[in-house]
């Protein structure tokens, strides 16, 4: 593998790992108060979790880009000084965890979904708390769920790129991830090193998948063996 | 202990309405399925947030709407033994009867003698290492039964124990369950619709009828109760008594039922020690009614009985009859135009004739009380 190539695998590792940890609590938040709440304002949640998965990336990574611009909510004019984001791979994690936020939730409000309610009613009449039921029962019961859910979130993050490419653009060394560096290998014409970008992809890709899907959550509690 | 309900809840079609005082050591609470019954436990757990009007236990407020207060259900202080178990799928049998531990430690109690009581007592030491998910369906109700007690809770709340296992597995795990009338177990509240656990359970009875009481009292007296019979005889009514082995005679043997000199019964062999108290089924409609004492037969029990109650003219209902003045009156199945045909008369004598092989012996199996001894565990 060369330099070139490896600097890209290592990058797009990291801008997914990032991205993935961004995501998982915010995630794990909405797919419990999805799967377990009645609130007003439910349907609104659940509509916005799932944006990102219907509208175009480079939608969503326009709106990033004004969020973040000087004059944005989050530019160095409000806040008075500058997050110094745009442009940088940490702009990429950011992108990577918004458009990954509708799967991780929806696989996480599955997983919790799976989780027999009366279970946690259990163990409340054996004198736990809601924090201590969590603890003790639903979030074991959920564990497989959970972790194909962050699994699935990051292979999402992974091929990230039309917001990625908005918001931190295509530096080759700074912000190339393995979509971008296809998109630019492919507009050079440069069919190997596409073809070799697209090898990584493949296997990490497939090792994801697999993983995922070992874990997925089975009928019945999913802690079945 | 005493429970006060005073309690409104919809449900599916009706309301579920019902005010009692529940002051004995095991009170029952029977009804078809659809009555109500799962509800009420689950209300007094504090599972059920549409509950309305009001639950104490010994004075202490567990619901009150029309002041306000509500009681989560965590600090309750409830054994609640569910219907299907629920035991924690992710954990192993000791991991699930210690499930309440802190509970107990709170409580002043050691969970770790509990669990060593609740363990001999159920007969579960072969099964603590087991995964809950391996369980089979008795073994899951005895492992939910002990982890009610080794919550050290202050009322046990029995929802449908023995429901749903075959007559066989009923017969071994009765027994156990009939341990929790020790004066060392906590009070308790068992709602079913099984007419020879209450009877073999519980002290008291409250019979629930799509969300109303509709009689209360002593279990075998409201059970032969018009009002309630054609609920039990649905399920096969068996009168439930509690006796003392007192011989094993080769091919029979012999029950004392009651007190003292009491009523001596010949039944099937029972796999019990002489001396062990056990429990003898005697099905309702395999009792035969004799007005005189009958000669030459080949049923072993031919018992001189009072008439206590007689159904209505033409109305099914058994006839009622008491053994000796400190049993439990035992319900009869008859044709309807029987007690007309045979003259019966409430307060008249009668003879009951019961083979043997009718007597159905509850037994938990020899050496079960017993802990398994180290070594042969696996």
């Amino acid at each position: 593998m060369s330099a070139e190539l490896a600097g890209v695998l290592t990058l797009s590792l990291r801008v997914a790992a990032v991205a993935t940890l961004l995501v998982a609590l915010p995630a794990a938040f909405a797919g419990y108060a999805l799967a377990r709440w009645r609130f007003p304002g439910k349907r609104l949640l659940s509509a916005l979790v799932g944006l990102p998965l219907v509208l175009p990336p480079t939608a969503v990574g326009f709106l990033l880009l004004r969020l973040l611009a000087i004059d944005g909510p989050l530019g160095r004019e409000t806040l008075g000084f500058d997050l110094a984001l745009l442009l940088t791979w940490k702009a990429a994690a950011l992108a990577a965890c918004v458009m990954s936020l509708p799967l991780v939730a929806r696989t996480a409000r599955v997983a919790f979904e799976a989780v027999d309610p009366r279970l946690e009613a259990m163990a409340r009449t054996l004198g736990h708390g809601p924090l201590a039921t969590l603890r003790m029962v639903t979030l074991p019961l959920a564990a497989r769920g959970l972790i194909a859910a962050l699994i699935l979130g990051f292979t999402r993050a992974l091929g990230e790129f039309g917001a990625t490419v908005i918001v931190a653009g295509n530096i080759p060394g700074r912000t190339q991830t393995l979509a971008s560096a296809i998109f630019a290998a492919q507009q050079t014409g440069d069919s190997g090193q596409a073809a070799a970008l697209i090898a990584v992809s493949l296997a990490v890709g497939l090792v994801a998948i697999w993983a995922a899907e070992a874990l997925a959550p089975r009928p019945h509690g999913g802690v079945g063996r | 202990m005493s429970l006060e309900v005073d309690l409104r809840l919809a449900l599916d079609g009706f309301e579920l309405r019902v005010a009692f005082r529940a002051d004995r050591p095991v009170t029952g609470v029977f009804g078809a399925s659809g009555a109500g019954k799962t509800s009420l436990i689950e209300s007094i757990a504090g599972l059920r947030r549409d509950a309305a009007g009001a639950i104490r236990l010994d004075g202490e407020v567990w619901l009150d709407t029309a002041a306000g207060r509500r009681l989560p259900p965590q600090e309750r202080g409830v054994g609640w033994v569910a219907q299907d178990g629920l035991l924690f799928p992710h954990l192993d049998v000791r991991a699930n009867l210690l499930a309440g531990a802190r509970r107990a430690r709170a409580a002043g109690a050691d969970p770790e003698r509990l669990l060593a009581e609740a363990t001999e007592m159920l007969a579960l030491g072969e099964l603590l290492h087991r995964r809950a998910g391996t369980l089979s369906g008795g073994e899951r109700r005895r492992v939910a039964v002990g982890r009610a007690l080794c919550s050290a809770p202050r009322l046990l709340l029995l929802d449908e124990p023995l429901a749903s296992l075959d007559l066989p597995l009923r017969r071994r795990l009765l027994p156990l369950l009939a341990r929790l009338r020790s004066p060392t177990s906590p009070p308790a509240l068992l709602v079913s619709h099984d007419p020879i656990e209450v009877q073999a359970l519980c002290d008291e009875l409250i019979v629930l009828q799509r969300g109303r009481v509709v009689a209360r009292g002593e279990p075998h007296a409201v059970l032969a109760d018009p009002r309630v019979f054609p609920l039990a005889r649905e399920e096969g009514f068996e009168n439930v008594l509690r006796g003392r082995l007192v011989a094993h005679r080769g091919a029979t043997s012999s029950v004392r039922l009651g007190a003292g000199e009491g009523v001596e019964l010949s039944t099937p062999p029972i796999d019990a020690a002489v001396g062990d108290e056990v429990l003898i089924g005697l099905p309702a409609s395999e009792i035969v009614l004799a007005t005189r004492r009958p000669e030459g037969l080949s049923a072993r029990n031919v018992l001189p009985a009072t008439i206590e109650a007689l159904p209505a003219l033409g109305e099914p209902g058994p006839v009622s009859v008491r053994l000796a003045p400190e049993l439990p009156p035992l319900g009869v199945e008859v044709v309807e135009t029987t007690p007309e045909r045979m003259g019966l008369e409430r307060g008249g004598r009668i003879y009951l004739v019961i083979k043997a092989t009718s007597c159905r012996p509850y037994a938990a199996g020899r050496g079960t009380p017993a802990p398994p001894s180290p070594g042969t565990g696996s």
